[in-house]
């Protein structure tokens, strides 16, 4: 079988919508607050949670913003959020699938 | 490079060969970082002699721990040639020889690089003050001024994180080690995890298939080689009566010796007609039988009007010959049948019929001959080997459908885990009415109503799946809008992370 897990199967298998930030592969809770924090979120306050999940698509722009280089996008993710080797791996190629299947 | 301009760190990005996206707020801090990467490589290639920059997998390898403290000092200094000559300084401590022509320095127009010829006597002050690892000796006492200028500039400027990236920068550095920097993190970026084959049904399955295999191919040479023995073989045998002369000397009536021999000669000679003449006549009989024959035995009479018509000697001398293969030892390929077929002949006047041991045949009919009695032969292995690749492919298939029937299973429990997590989360927003939900209702939201059948068995596996295995989720009996029915309760809170995650 393939190597990537399921939330990576999950996500790649549909077009994400309005997913929030924690279904990419390799983005748990920590690194999903440390992207709301960023600014990776919807962008409107909502009355009933009170932490809004960040956007999917968000960080989609990102990576494509440079122009689908993972390793780029890789290091970008580092910076931003402190995610390691394994975890912005697994997003940078989450992502990359998405994009090979959707856009 | 604080500096840098948008348009120019494009500029420079793009004269290094790479195109870069769009450069804003969240991208400049990585640009920025690419460029540093990209001029070190060049320094690298340049260095080294070789024409192509190192492959993006070493650009990669330039750790991003060690990159940025160097790209801050690199950049914060406000001359690229101060990065090159730090990358150069670093790979001539790797390097044996610093072999740096002085035209690369030319190259970057600045007035004070020009002035270093030999950059390995470049910074004796930095290289004491700054660097952790042992300083070589530097002989340029001329150079000390600019180098001194550098040295204090450079030793304010982050050294300690520069010491401490150098440390660690070195084992990445692979122009000059020829690879052996670079191996290490790249295999940690390829080790990506390769497919395993799983469990213990593979493993047998695989060296089933194997022995299969082989079993195959030995039984199809051993089938070619008794092909071709069959083929061959009985040619072999054919030329055991070959040698003789016939003499037209007329020697009936005496017997000194050269007649005896002559007497020798000629059975031999008739002798050789009868068996050639047997062998084709068996031949004709094992292969199509186009006379009609009634069997490989021919009639003595038969055999002796064709003999002597065809060598033209007298009846005795046939006789002569009989005689001489009832008294012979060696397997002549004639048999002698009497009347009685079982019982072996003793004189000549018994003979019935004859008969001959290698029927020549032609080559076709001896290639098929060949083709059944191997068929023949190998009949038992042949069926056997049939039946277990037939097994083989049937519990192959078997595997792959209970594989997948577990993989459903699996994804079944996982959906109907996230179903009831939610209701949970929801009824805690105060949007539901019950902390449980209805088994049905689960199947019902998440089996659409064409495929419920279908998927009836993976569901009630799934339901026992989770029963028996799942903590969270508590199976209950409850009343539900007025009915009783299984129902399924989330019983942890929410806040500890998934073990998806």
């Amino acid at each position: 079988m393939s190597s990537t897990s399921q939330k990576h199967r999950d996500f790649v298998a549909e077009p994400m919508g309005e997913k929030p930030v924690g279904t990419l592969a390799g983005i748990g809770d920590v690194l999903g607050r440390k992207l709301e924090e960023k600014g990776f979120d919807k962008g409107r306050v909502t009355g009933l949670s009170p932490v809004s999940p960040g956007q999917a698509y968000v960080v989609l722009g990102q990576f494509l913003v440079l122009r689908k280089d993972e390793e780029l996008f890789r290091e970008w993710l580092k910076e931003t959020c402190g995610a390691n080797a394994k975890q912005s791996r697994d997003c940078s190629g989450c992502l990359r699938e998405w994009c090979d299947a959707f856009l | 490079m604080a500096e840098l301009t948008d348009a120019e760190l494009r500029k420079e990005l793009l004269a290094l060969g790479y195109r870069p996206g769009p450069i804003t707020a969240t991208t400049r801090k990585v640009y920025i970082k690419k460029l540093g990467c990209l001029r070190a490589e060049v320094a690298a290639a340049r260095r080294s002699g070789r024409t192509a920059p190192p492959s993006p997998g070493r650009s990669s390898a330039g750790p991003p721990q060690a990159s940025p403290s160097r790209q801050r000092s690199g950049f914060t200094s406000g001359a690229a040639r101060e990065s090159e000559e730090e990358d150069e300084e670093e790979e001539e401590e790797e390097e044996e020889v610093g072999r740096l022509p002085a035209s690369r320095w030319g190259t970057l127009g600045e007035s004070g690089g020009q002035t270093w010829g030999d950059p390995r006597g470049s910074p004796p002050g930095r290289g004491g003050g700054v660097r952790a690892e042992g300083s070589r000796s530097r002989d340029s006492l001329g150079r000390l001024s600019p180098s001194e200028q550098w040295g204090t500039t450079e030793a304010e400027r982050d050294a300690g994180s520069r010491a401490g990236g150098l440390i660690r920068r070195f084992p990445w550095r692979a122009v000059g080690d020829g690879g052996h920097g670079v191996t290490p993190r790249t295999a940690l970026l390829r080790s990506a995890p390769r497919q395993q084959p799983e469990g213990k049904g593979k493993g047998l399955e695989y060296y089933l298939s194997q022995f299969l295999c082989l079993a195959t191919l030995v039984l199809l040479l051993i089938f070619l080689g008794i092909l071709v023995v069959k083929m061959v073989g009985s040619g072999w045998l054919d030329g055991s009566e070959e040698s003789f002369n016939l003499l037209p000397v007329d020697c009936d009536k005496s017997t000194d010796e050269f007649c005896q021999a002559k007497h020798k000669d000629v059975t031999m000679a008739v002798l050789h007609e009868l068996y050639s003449y047997l062998s084709v006549q068996a031949g004709n009989f094992e292969c199509g039988n186009p006379e009609n024959l009634k069997s490989k035995c021919i009639w003595v009479s038969e055999v002796k009007d064709h003999v002597l018509n065809v060598t033209g000697s007298s009846s005795q001398k046939f006789e002569a010959a009989l005689h001489w293969i009832l008294n012979s030892n060696k397997d002549l390929g004639i048999w002698l049948k009497g009347r009685d077929l079982s019982e072996p002949v003793s004189s000549v006047e018994e003979v019935f019929c004859l008969e001959s041991a290698h029927p020549q045949m032609g080559l076709g009919c001896r290639f098929r001959r060949a083709v059944v009695t191997a068929i023949r032969n190998l009949f038992l292995f042949f069926w056997s080997l049939i039946t277990l690749w037939g097994i083989l492919l049937y519990l192959r298939y078997r595997w792959r459908k209970m594989e997948e029937e577990e993989q459903a299973m699996y994804e079944m429990v996982k959906k109907i885990i996230a179903v009831v997590q939610d209701h949970y989360k929801e009824w805690e927003r105060n949007l539901e009415r019950y902390p449980y939900v209805g088994i049905f209702h689960v199947r019902d939201s998440l089996i659409p109503p064409q495929s419920r059948k279908k998927m009836k068995r993976v569901w009630e596996r799934a339901v026992d799946f989770l029963a028996s295995n799942e903590s969270r989720i508590q199976t209950e009996s409850h009343r539900v809008a007025g009915e009783d029915m299984l129902v399924w309760r989330w019983t942890k809170p929410s806040y500890l992370s998934d073990s998806e995650h």
